[in-house]
Parts: C-alpha cells; structure tokens; sequence
C-alpha cells in the first residue's frame, strides 16, 4: 500500500511528509524550535541574507553619499553648539556639586519592515552597525519600550519587540518595586505577562510596570506598560499579571536606539516621566535638585535610571 | 521562465506584505498576500508545487513568528495543496471563480492557523474565525484581486490563466 502510495500517487506522499514535518515542528519543545530556527537562518538564510547586504551597500552607497553630506554639515554646527552647552553644563554640575551620570545616546531609527507573520513581534529598521545599532540595542519610544536588537548589518537591524517569545525583560512594578520578567504569552489570548511573582506581593491592576535595569540589556526604569488584570495562577503560588503596553505597536514608525556610553548623545526632552506615585517604595531621588536639574530621565521611577544624560 | 517569474512575484509580495501593508490596515486587518502567493502557486504550478512552496513560505513566515515553528508551514502546505487538486477544472481568469477561490483559501488557512495558535481553545477559536479570519479573508480577496488586475495589465498578459 505504501509502495501503490509512493508511485502511484507522489502528490498524495509529498503532502503527507510535508504535513508530518509540520506537526512535528509543531510539537517540539521551545529550545528545540529555537535551535531548529537558529540553523535554518544560519543556513537556508545566510546566502539570501549575505547577498542583501551586498547589494545594500553596493548600491546604496552613492545614494546615501549626497544626502549624509548634507546632514553632516547640519549636524556638525548643533554638535558645536551642543559642546558649547556641554561645557556650560558640566561647570554648573560642578558648581551644584551635582555627580556625573552615565552617557548614553539615542539614535532614530525608522521602521522600515514589519513581522511577516500575521501576530508581529518583529520590525526592521533603517539603522544598522554603522550607525552604531548593534545586537542587544534597547529599542524606545516616547510611550515607553519597544524591545531589543536581535541582529544588526551595515544599516539595517533586525528587531525582536516585547510582543515576540524570545523578548524576555527584566521588570519591576513602580508603586511596590516588585520584580518579575516580562515575556509574552502565546496562549488562547496573546498577552504581556508580568511572571514569577509571588502570591504574596502587592501588585494591583493600574500600577505601572518599568524596567528594573537586571540583565544589562535595559536600562532601568523605561515604562513598559500598565498591569490590567491580576490573579492567582492554578498552583495559588504566583500572580498571574497581564500587563497592557505602553506603547501601540500597530502605529509604530519611529524608534529610538538606545546606545549606552556614548558621551555624544542627547536625550530628547519628550522622554520625561512622570513623577512616581507618592506611595511608591522606590529609594528617593538623591537630590530632588539633581532631579529638576537633569532634563532627560527616562521612566518612571524616583530613582535615577542607570544612564541617563551626556555628562 | 516560471520559476523566475514565480520568483519574481514572491519577492515582490515578500516587500509587500513586510513594508506597504500595515499602511492599509482597517481596524487592525491587513491582507495577507503571502496566503494569496501560495493559492496562485498551488493553482498554477499543480499539487506537489503548490505543497512545497506553502511549505517553504510559511516555514519563512515561521522564523519570524511569535507563535509556534510550524504553524504557518502546516495551513500553507495544506492550502497549497487542496487549492491545487481543487482548482484543476476551474476558469481560472473568470474573476468570480478567483474571488471564491483566494476567499475559500483563506478562510482554510485560518481555520488551521488559528486551530494552533488557539491551543484548542473552542470559544476563542470561534471568536478569532469572526473577528480576525473573515474580515482578514475578504480584504486579501479584494486586494489580490485588484493586485492582480493591476498586474495582469501592466505586463499585458494573465497571471493565473487556464494553461498550466
């Protein structure tokens, strides 16, 4: 009968085989589907993704040339007048005897490629290495987190956005700093969960949810979202927290590269949060005119992000 | 010659769905043209084709997916397959024949796609079938159809036509 199949019917046996990878691919655990897609982009991809880049920086470089002139001319006249303020800055520190923060820039990006998939969870950007987006980038906007840079070429970056499974970010409610990691949930209903938080804490539907800075790819306290519902998982040991995004990533066209120890950059001055709730837990400011002082803080919490302004 | 002008096009819908699309989106449905290259690659190019490159595209589709490696791979294998022993004897340059085909197609993927990604989960299937599925299997019928109709008389010749 199989024999009858495999001759007589060769549709019928490509069909069958092919369906069966199928369930296969379906059922295997997560590691393994990680390791199959990681050989596959590895192998099947390489070529196809080498020979893309080839051709973008073969061909986009004469394209590219004029205009970067143009917008180096523009930009080396605010770098001056930004230098000028710097130095202005960093004498006022001083005089206030302000401590020095960390540098970080912010690079824009737009997006110019979304998720081949019908639920998302990734983006492409117009920015790659040479623009100083490499892998492990923190990916913002204004509303808050957007995800991280999963790969990086010349000028391009590929993006995982906190709605993919292997965007998984240290986080910490605001009000209570209660820590969990928030990774998205393919289930009946895909959502933003806050996990591995005891039944025991004090987490309420409204507070809002940061990054709490672990894991060294986030900076602390960039607004992830607000939680939306809470209740007790089946095992009645841990909080089953749905988080509701900050940000609306349908609409996404622009985001931010977060590129820490860069003493160039700047924060814009739309990334400034709200002041943290008075119940909040979080240790104060060390100094509520450091706080006043420094115009590009992003998140919500009283306590400084790790890097926050260019010295 | 086919292969490059079936290359041709998938590139063009791989662009496409990756870049322009989410600019048309209504109420947060977007056609997906992928399904659409896949229909017209099973009609056309014949069941062992049409099962393969489903498999192919939705494989792709699966690698830059947030759900489970597989999904994609499976509803497009099946689509390409059934399109092409289903749409064997039909007018294929008749519009209304296109339309039942691209919207039936669809509504098969989906099916399948949201079978998965629903975990079993029958209330939430149903809802998805309504809410996503349907709208999401009219758009892409009406889009592909125009796409087509844009196409077909830029290149002055049918894309999908009864010759095989």
């Amino acid at each position: 009968m199989i024999r009858n199949l495999l001759f007589r019917r060769p549709d019928w046996t490509v069909f069958i085989v092919t369906s069966l990878v199928c369930l296969s691919l379906i059922l295997l655990e997560r590691r393994a589907q990680e390791r199959v897609v990681w050989f596959l982009q590895h192998t099947v991809l390489a070529p196809a993704e080498f020979a893309a880049g080839w051709v973008e920086r073969g061909v986009g470089v004469y394209w590219e040339n004029g205009r970067l002139r143009q917008r180096v001319a523009t930009l080396q006249m605010e770098v001056d007048a930004m230098r000028a303020e710097r130095g202005e800055n960093a004498r006022l520190r001083r005089l206030l005897a302000l401590d020095q923060r960390h540098p970080f820039a912010l690079v824009a990006a737009d997006v110019s490629g979304r998720s081949l998939d019908r639920l998302g969870g990734s983006l492409t950007l117009d920015k790659g290495e040479e623009e100083g987006v490499t892998a492990n980038r923190a990916i913002l906007t204004p509303e808050g987190l957007v995800g991280r840079v999963e790969r990086a070429t010349a000028h391009q970056a590929r993006v995982l956005t906190i709605l993919h499974r292997d965007c998984a970010v240290a986080a910490r409610v605001a009000r209570t700093r209660v820590e969990g990691v928030i990774r998205w949930n393919f289930g009946d209903q895909p959502t933003l969960h806050l996990l591995y938080v005891s039944s025991q804490e004090d987490v309420k539907p409204g507070d809002l949810v940061v990054t709490s800075g672990q894991g060294g790819i986030f900076p602390e306290g960039i607004r992830i979202g607000t939680v939306d519902r809470v209740a007790l998982e089946p095992n009645g040991l841990m909080k089953e927290i749905v988080v509701t995004t900050a940000v609306d990533f349908r609409g996404l066209e622009q985001v931010l590269v977060y590129t820490p120890g860069t003493a160039e950059g700047v924060a814009p001055p739309d990334l400034l949060e709200e002041e943290a709730p008075a119940d909040s837990l979080a240790a104060p400011a060390p100094d509520s005119a450091a706080a006043s002082a420094v115009p590009a803080s992003i998140g919500a919490t009283t306590a400084p992000p790790t890097g926050t302004v260019a010295p | 010659m086919k292969l490059i002008r079936d290359s041709m096009v998938l590139l063009v819908v791989l662009s496409l769905q990756a870049t322009l699309l989410y600019r048309i989106e209504i109420g947060g449905i977007r056609p997906d043209l992928l399904v659409a290259f896949v229909v017209y690659f099973g009609w056309m190019r014949g069941p062992i084709p049409g099962t393969l490159g489903g498999f192919g595209v939705g494989l792709l589709q699966d690698m830059d997916a947030s759900g489970p490696l597989g999904m994609n791979a499976l509803a497009k294998s099946v689509v390409g397959f059934l399109v092409a022993r289903a749409g064997f004897r039909v007018h294929r340059s008749n519009v209304g024949v296109r339309f039942a085909f691209f919207f039936a197609a669809l509504l098969v993927h989906d099916i399948l796609y949201y079978a998965v990604a629903t975990g079993g989960d029958g209330g939430e299937f149903v809802k998805q079938m309504f809410v996503k599925a349907l709208p999401t299997a009219l758009y892409t019928a009406v889009a592909t159809l125009l796409l087509l109709g844009v196409a077909e008389r830029f290149t002055r010749r049918r894309l999908l036509t009864d010759e095989t």
